[in-house]
């Protein structure tokens, strides 16, 4: 692959969730597709190396050498799923550096490998509502989305079936009801709440999370139902849990049409003045340093939404200076990153002799309450939703309990109370002044690093304040005792959720894509990961860019038999 | 934390720590110690220590206690490899006139040489010759002023948890006293406790928000 001695018809950037998507909408639709992919090969099973692994077999007890995290992993650490078992599906900082803006945080959080974060996703599913696609035209934040649910819902119903969604059809308009696989109960505790609460304030309703684990085996898929172990991020031999590597790749690769290449970061789309299009992808091989190079008639971004950003930026030309497809000068701009915190927990007194077997791989959601028909928010337009659940304590509640000896090991041989905690992510608003940008500063194999602005504002303040006092009220209400709980948001990546930067909207002159998520100046390009956003919503955001990139790979087939790219 | 190989002898820390593991019945490879520095290589005399404080905290009873599956050594270890945040920084108003003494130059504290200090202390002597009764109330009451709501900061909390992880991430502590379930299989919402039924060690929901 170092010449054009291999065509493709399209090359697929990045094989995370979108990635993944896009390979397999390709192919299936006759496409011969390259898909590049800038980390290491992971294959499904053979390398989920840690999966089986007990405690008393990792080295530091699943807990990692906090030595090496400090020096190589200063980020990814602070990260709740990167431990000992999961290190090697994350970036080591030190390797991929990047840049943030002068006194403002930003944690980013990364998975550089085959699959990227397709293996060590949330998998939290939900599907966005018109609330959420009209929100910018409602309050003025960032441009109004070219798209409505409507058109989206086809989309989401294919992506569901494939990836395999289980959850509870409750009706609310704004969490459309999916494609749901049986849902997994709710605990005693959890029932307990959604009946109170539901009694008290009759718009809340809590669910339990839609989550992209079977609770049914898909044998055309090759795909186990889940086990119930919780331990996704280690990678599932099952592939209980949708990824790249238990989903899509395999339907792709069965086409006969794809091409996967590892180790290579691509770093560069070269642009055609005279055709208006990208003309090849340059990569460098990781592993060698080798420079190399490939064409295709379409690109699809899907690099992740920072990076495909990234790409754009460090792609400028004479023709295109500041960045490809950047005409409108709004490229980087208006990145988002759902606002998060604990907003409460609670001691569930009550439910002392009941317990549960397993280990559920999601937890409850309660969706937006506020600023739907009426705006009852203050201080803010959006919505947030609360995720979280009850759970009962093991043997790390000792930490923080006084006593020793077989008193103290006896009762933390029992299973421990019930707590609940609700987790918040609130609407993160489109704003300008949040924006990537190239940094001067160049990483080990010399391409100029991204430079994140972000901080939020006083409405996510304002709604974190309110999402606070909400839960408690809530948790109270459950008949729970509220002993913590914070309206202070995380640094910006916190959720994981960031998103935005080449945003779909109507207006070429301040809009990066059209509503096929193509930019408006390069019609052979498509971007169709985060990076697409024009708003954030509140929700999980994975399922809408895989609704949104099944959709652009239709589209972009069609143009290409209309000779229209 | 440094990465230099400073002027201690890895060889030599690994080695004291492989005759401590052996004299435990614990594999050597246990206790692999790499990359650290000189003044993070606790004496025989820590060693010790940590270790029957762990035992301390967690006896044998019916089944193993954290003697018998090296808890000390792991918590020798954690502590140089700064597991709990051990190595970070402590900020300038957690620093009393008690800790200062056992402070690095990057601000961290050297828990190990403050706990040997502050139980000989205790004890007005030292600690370990103590009878294992005396040693159970010395422990008892400094960990009750450590843990009480309320309390200053203590350097005790990061250690007893480490101990805590020592031992339940032992296979005996997680898979004898606690269960150890890898593979449940299902999912079970509503099951009534049964009288003795223990705590999963492999609830790892659990194990981050216990």
């Amino acid at each position: 692959m170092t010449s054009n001695d291999t065509q493709f018809d399209a090359i697929v950037v990045g094989s995370g969730i979108t990635g993944g998507w896009a390979a397999k909408e390709l192919t299936e639709a006759g496409l011969k597709v390259l898909m590049i992919e800038r980390g290491r090969k992971i294959e499904h099973q053979a390398d989920y190396e840690t999966e089986v692994k007990a405690p008393w077999e990792m080295e530091f007890r699943g807990q990692g050498d906090a030595e090496l995290y400090a020096r190589e992993y200063p980020v990814q650490m602070l990260n709740r799923h990167f431990t000992e078992y999961t290190q090697n599906h994350f970036v080591n900082d030190a390797e991929q550096p990047y840049q943030k803006a002068k006194g403002k945080d930003f944690d980013w959080f990364r998975s550089y490998q085959l699959g990227g974060r397709s293996l060590t996703w949330g998998r939290q599913c939900y599907r966005w509502s018109d609330y959420d696609f009209g929100a910018n035209k409602r309050d003025g934040f960032g441009t109004d989305w070219p798209i409505r649910y409507a058109e989206l819902a086809p989309w989401y119903d294919k992506v569901e079936e494939f990836v395999g969604v289980s959850g509870a059809a409750e009706g609310l308009a704004q969490l459309p009801d999916g494609r749901f696989l049986p849902p997994m109960e709710l605990n005693c505790v959890e029932q307990a709440a959604r009946e109170r609460i539901r009694a008290k304030y009759p718009d809340r309703l809590l669910t339990v999370g839609r989550t992209a684990n079977l609770t049914e085996a898909r044998p055309e898929q090759g795909r186990g139902h889940c086990q119930y172990r919780n331990i996704c991020a280690r990678g599932c031999s099952y592939g209980a849990y949708f990824s790249t590597q238990s989903a899509t790749l395999p339907a792709a690769v069965k086409t006969g049409r794809l091409t996967v290449v590892t180790d290579a970061q691509v770093h560069r789309l070269e642009y055609d003045p005279a055709t208006r299009r990208v003309s090849a992808v340059h990569w460098i091989d990781t592993k060698t340093g080798e420079h190399k190079r490939a064409a295709s008639r379409i690109v699809f971004l899907n690099a992740g939404a920072f990076n495909s950003v990234h790409l754009l930026l460090n792609s400028a030309s004479e023709a295109m200076p500041h960045g490809l497809a950047n005409s409108s000068g709004v490229l980087g701009t208006h990145i988002m990153d759902h606002a998060n915190t604990m907003a409460g927990m609670a001691a569930m007194p009550g439910f002392e002799g009941r317990t549960t077997f397993g280990n559920r791989p999601t937890g409850i959601v309660i969706p937006r309450f506020r600023n739907l028909d009426t705006l009852d928010g203050k201080g803010f337009s959006r919505g947030y939703s609360f995720q979280g659940g009850a759970l009962q304590g093991t043997w790390t509640r000792g930490k923080r309990m006084a006593g020793i000896g077989a008193d103290y090991k006896e009762e933390l041989h029992r299973i421990g109370p019930w707590t609940m905690v609700l987790v918040v992510f609130a609407d993160s608003m489109p704003r300008a002044s949040n924006r990537l940008t190239l940094s001067n500063r160049t990483d080990p194999r010399g391409i100029r690093q991204l430079e994140i602005a972000f901080e939020h504002g006083k409405e996510e303040h304002a709604a974190l304040a309110d999402a606070k006092v909400e839960a408690a009220a809530m948790l109270t209400e459950a008949g729970g005792h509220v002993f913590m709980g914070f309206d202070q948001p995380g640094h910006g990546g916190t959720s994981i959720h960031e998103m935005g930067g080449a945003r779909m909207g109507w207006d070429p002159k301040t809009s990066v894509l059209n509503r096929w998520s193509q930019a408006h100046d390069v019609a052979n390009l498509f971007v169709t990961d985060g990076a697409q956003m024009s708003s954030s919503a509140c929700q999980n955001p994975s399922l809408t860019y895989m609704a949104l990139t099944a959709r652009a790979c239709d589209a972009a087939v069609k143009m290409l038999k209309e000779g229209a790219v | 934390m440094s990465t230099q190989h400073a002027g201690w002898s890895r060889r030599e820390f690994a080695g004291g720590v492989a005759l401590f593991a052996l004299a435990l019945g614990i594999p050597a490879a246990a206790v692999k110690l790499t990359d650290l520095a000189a003044e993070d290589a606790p004496t025989d005399r820590q060693n010790r220590l940590i270790a029957d404080v762990s035992d301390l905290v967690i006896p044998r009873t019916d089944t193993p206690g954290a003697a018998d599956v090296g808890v000390g050594a792991f918590v020798a270890m954690a502590l140089a490899h700064g597991l709990n945040a051990t190595r970070a920084p402590m900020a300038s108003g957690m620093v009393t006139a008690a800790l200062a003494p056992f402070q690095r130059r990057d601000g961290s504290l050297r828990h190990l040489v403050w706990l040997e200090h502050a139980l000989d202390r205790a004890a007005g002597g030292d600690f370990l010759r103590q009878l294992r009764e005396n040693r159970v109330a010395l422990l008892t009451e400094f960990d009750a002023q450590a843990m009480a709501q309320g309390a200053p900061f203590s350097p005790w909390t990061a250690i007893k948890g480490l101990i805590l992880t020592g031992y339940y991430t032992s296979e005996p502590g997680g898979s004898q006293e606690l269960r150890y379930e890898l593979v449940p299989g299902k999912w079970q919402w509503d099951i009534p406790i049964e009288p003795g039924m223990r705590a999963f060690s492999s609830d790892w929901t659990a194990v981050d928000f216990g």
